[in-house]
C-alpha cells in the first residue's frame, strides 16, 4: 500500500491563533480572564468537532464526558492526597484517571449508542449526562449530589502560591495545549484512513457500507477520541481551574449546547472551523454579557436555526469554498 | 402496609401516565409524518404551563377553559416554525432538523425567561379531593386524566373519520404514494407539525396539575427526556403508542420510586430518573419498534 505523506501545512493557522491568543493574554494586562475562556471554548469546539464534524452524528449528552473527566481529577486529588511525595505528578494522575474515565464511559455509550442511526442515536445520547448525574446523585456515588471541594488539598501539595498560579494561569495553558494537540489529531484524522472513512460514512452511511467500509469502527474511534478530549477538557478547565465538583454544575446540558453553536459557526468538519467558532462564540458572549447580561442564549437560538437554513457550511467552510484553487487554499481545511 | 402504598401510587401512575402520554402524543404524530425528532419537545410543554399559569393569574380563567388558549398558541407557533425553517429542512440531513428543533426549544425557553423571569411560580387551583381508599387524589389531577383521555379519543376520530385526518395516515404511510393520489403533503406536512406543537402545548396545560413546586422556563428538559423514554416505549411513530407508553411509564415510574424508596442510603428521585434513562438505552436496542407493537 502506498503512504500519502500528511501534509500538515493547515496546522499553521490554527496553531498561529493560539499562540496569537496566548500572546495577547500573556502581555496585556486584564486581558488573561477573556483569553481563558476563548482558549476553552476553541478547545471545546476542537474536542466536539471531531465527533460531529467528521461523523455528522449530534452527540447530545456530550458534556457527561467533561462532567466524568473533572470527577477523574477530583477524584485523584482527593483520594491521593496523603500519598507523600506525589507533588505535581499528581495533577499527572489526574489527567491520566480522568482520560480513562472519559474513555471508558464512551466506550459503554457508544457500544450501545452507536448502534443505532441518525435520531434514534441523539435520542439515545440526550439522556446520558442527565442520567449520569442522578445516578451519581441518586446512588450517592462520589459524595452524591453534595459533590466534592478540593482547595485545602490543593493548597497543601502544591502549596498555596503555586495551586493560585495552578488556577489562574497553568490551568489554562493546559487547555492550550489541550486544544492543539485535538487541532493535531483531527488533522491526522483527516489525512488518514479514518478521515476517508468517516467522510464517506457522512456523506451516505449506506453506500459506506455496501463499499466495505466498517462504519461502525470508525464511528467508534471518532466518538472516543472526542470523549477523552472533552474529559482532559474539563479535567484542566473545571477541576483544576475551580477546584470543586458540583454534578448539576458538571452535567449542565448548556455547554452541550455551545459546544454545538460553536463548530456550526465555524464549520462542521474543518480544521480551523473550532477555532473561528470559539472566537466568535466566546468574544461575542463576551461583549453581550457586558452589555446585554442574560441574553446571550435569547440571541443564539436563532443565529444557530438561521445559519443552519442559511449557510450551513460555516463560517471556515465558506471560506474554504472561495480560496478552494488559491495559495491560500491549503493552509485552510 | 407496603403493598397498600404500592397500590396507591401505582393508582397514581395511571393518573401521570396519561397525562404523560397526551403530552408524548405531538412527538410521536412530529415523528410519524416528518421524521423529525422534535428534540425541543418540553420547552412546548413549558409554553403550555406558562399559557395557564398566565390565563389563571392575569385573565382569572379555570385551566380547563385555558386549553383551547392553549392550542391556539401551540398551532400558531408550529406554522411559524414550519415556515420559517422546517420546510426548507425536510430534505436537509438528519443533523438539521435535530439541531433547529432544538434550537427552537431554547428560543421558546429564554422568549418566556424574558416575559416571565425565572424564578419558579406556581398558581392555586383549589377544587377538592377525592378518596380511593388507598390513596386520595386531587380533583385537579383526576380532571387532567380525563382530559388526557378526552384528547387522545379526539384525535383518534380526527384521524379515523375526516379527510384531513386520512390524508395526515396516507403521508405517515407512503409521502409518494400519497402526493400521486392527489393529497397535498406539503400542507399535511405544516399541518402535522403545527397539530403536534398544538397538542404538546396543550399537554403543558395539563402538566401544571401535577407540578407542585410550580412551573419555570427551564422545567422543559426533564419532560423532553421522558417523552423520549414514552415516544419509543410506543414505537416513536404512533401517536395512540405513545399514549400507551405514557400509562407504562406512568407505572414503571411511581412504582419503582416506592421500591427505592426503601433502599437504604440512596435517593430515590434521583435513581427514579436514571431508570428511566436505562429503560431508554435498553428499548433503543432491543426494539426500536417500540414495546406494543406486535410486528
Amino acid at each position: 500500500m502506498k503512504k500519502t505523506i500528511p501534509k500538515y501545512y493547515p496546522l499553521i493557522p490554527v496553531f498561529g491563533a493560539y499562540l496569537i491568543l496566548f500572546l495577547i493574554g500573556k502581555s496585556m494586562p486584564g486581558m488573561w480572564e477573556l483569553v481563558a475562556m476563548l482558549l476553552f471554548y476553541c478547545a471545546l469546539g476542537q474536542a466536539f468537532n471531531i465527533f460531529l464534524g467528521m461523523t455528522g452524528y449530534v452527540d447530545f449528552g456530550y458534556v457527561a464526558f467533561m462532567g466524568v473527566g473533572t470527577y477523574g481529577m477530583a477524584l485523584a486529588i482527593t483520594r491521593l492526597a496523603d500519598v507523600e511525595g506525589l507533588g505535581v505528578f499528581i495533577i499527572i494522575l489526574g489527567f491520566m484517571l480522568a482520560l480513562v474515565m472519559s474513555s471508558l464511559l464512551s466506550v459503554a455509550v457508544g457500544a450501545v449508542a452507536l448502534r443505532l442511526r441518525g435520531a434514534y442515536f441523539a435520542i439515545a445520547t440526550i439522556g446520558v449526562n442527565e442520567g449520569f448525574r442522578f445516578l451519581i446523585e441518586g446512588a450517592r456515588i462520589w459524595n452524591g449530589s453534595e459533590g466534592m471541594i478540593f482547595t485545602a488539598q490543593l493548597n497543601r501539595i502544591l502549596g498555596r502560591d503555586a495551586a493560585s498560579a495552578l488556577s489562574t494561569f497553568w490551568a489554562d495553558v493546559m487547555v492550550l495545549i489541550i486544544a492543539a494537540f485535538a487541532a493535531f489529531v483531527t488533522l491526522y484524522y483527516m489525512r488518514s484512513r479514518i478521515g476517508y472513512a468517516l467522510t464517506a460514512l457522512r456523506e451516505d452511511e449506506d453506500a459506506a457500507k455496501v463499499m466495505g467500509i466498517n462504519v461502525t469502527k470508525y464511528k467508534i474511534i471518532a466518538f472516543i477520541t472526542s470523549a477523552s478530549f472533552a474529559g482532559l477538557v474539563g479535567a484542566a478547565s473545571w477541576a483544576l481551574k475551580t477546584p470543586y465538583v458540583f454534578p448539576p454544575e458538571v452535567f449542565e446540558i448548556h455547554y452541550t449546547v455551545e459546544a454545538i453553536i460553536i463548530v456550526l459557526l465555524g464549520g462542521a468538519g474543518t480544521l480551523l472551523g473550532p477555532v473561528a467558532g470559539g472566537l466568535i462564540y466566546g468574544l461575542s458572549k463576551y461583549y453581550l454579557s457586558i452589555f446585554l447580561p442574560g441574553f446571550q442564549l435569547l440571541i443564539f437560538a436563532p443565529i444557530i436555526i438561521a445559519i443552519i437554513v442559511l449557510f450551513p457550511e460555516g463560517v471556515i467552510g465558506m471560506l474554504k469554498n472561495r480560496i478552494k484553487d488559491t495559495a491560500l487554499g491549503r493552509f485552510v481545511v | 402496609m407496603v403493598f397498600e402504598q404500592l397500590a396507591g401510587n401505582l393508582i397514581q401512575g395511571i393518573v401521570l401516565g396519561a397525562v404523560y402520554g397526551m403530552a408524548t402524543m405531538g412527538l410521536s404524530l412530529i415523528f410519524g409524518v416528518l421524521k423529525v425528532v422534535n428534540v425541543g419537545h418540553g420547552a412546548f410543554i413549558m409554553v403550555g404551563a406558562f399559557v395557564t399559569l398566565w390565563s389563571f393569574t392575569a385573565l382569572g380563567i379555570n385551566p380547563i377553559l385555558a386549553l383551547p388558549i392553549a392550542f391556539v398558541v401551540g398551532l400558531a407557533l408550529g406554522l411559524i416554525f414550519f415556515y420559517t425553517s422546517m420546510k426548507r429542512l425536510l430534505k436537509a440531513p438528519e443533523l438539521a432538523t435535530l439541531l433547529v428543533t432544538f434550537a427552537m426549544g431554547i428560543l421558546l425557553e429564554e422568549v418566556v425567561k424574558l416575559v416571565f423571569g425565572s424564578e419558579f411560580r406556581g398558581y392555586n387551583w383549589v377544587v377538592g379531593k377525592v378518596s380511593l381508599g388507598v390513596t386520595v387524589l386531587p380533583m385537579s389531577k383526576l380532571y387532567a386524566c380525563i382530559g388526557s383521555v378526552i384528547i387522545a379519543v379526539l384525535l383518534y376520530l380526527w384521524f379515523n373519520k375526516t379527510r384531513a385526518g386520512s390524508a395526515v395516515r396516507s403521508v405517515v404511510e407512503d409521502d409518494e404514494g400519497a402526493r400521486v393520489c392527489g393529497v397535498n403533503v406539503g400542507g399535511t406536512y405544516a399541518l402535522s407539525f403545527a397539530l403536534g406543537t398544538g397538542l404538546t402545548v396543550v399537554s403543558g396545560v395539563l402538566v401544571t396539575m401535577f407540578i407542585p413546586v410550580g412551573i419555570n422556563p427551564y422545567m422543559g428538559g426533564g419532560y423532553t427526556l421522558k417523552a423520549f423514554v414514552i415516544a419509543v416505549l410506543g414505537g416513536l411513530s404512533s401517536p395512540y403508542g405513545a399514549f400507551f407508553g405514557g400509562l407504562v411509564f406512568g407505572l414503571i415510574e411511581n412504582g419503582s420510586y416506592t421500591l427505592f424508596a426503601l433502599l437504604p442510603g440512596v435517593e430515590p428521585f434521583a435513581l427514579t430518573r436514571f431508570l428511566s434513562f436505562l429503560i431508554l438505552l435498553v428499548i433503543l436496542l432491543i426494539r426500536p419498534t417500540g414495546l406494543l407493537r406486535a410486528k
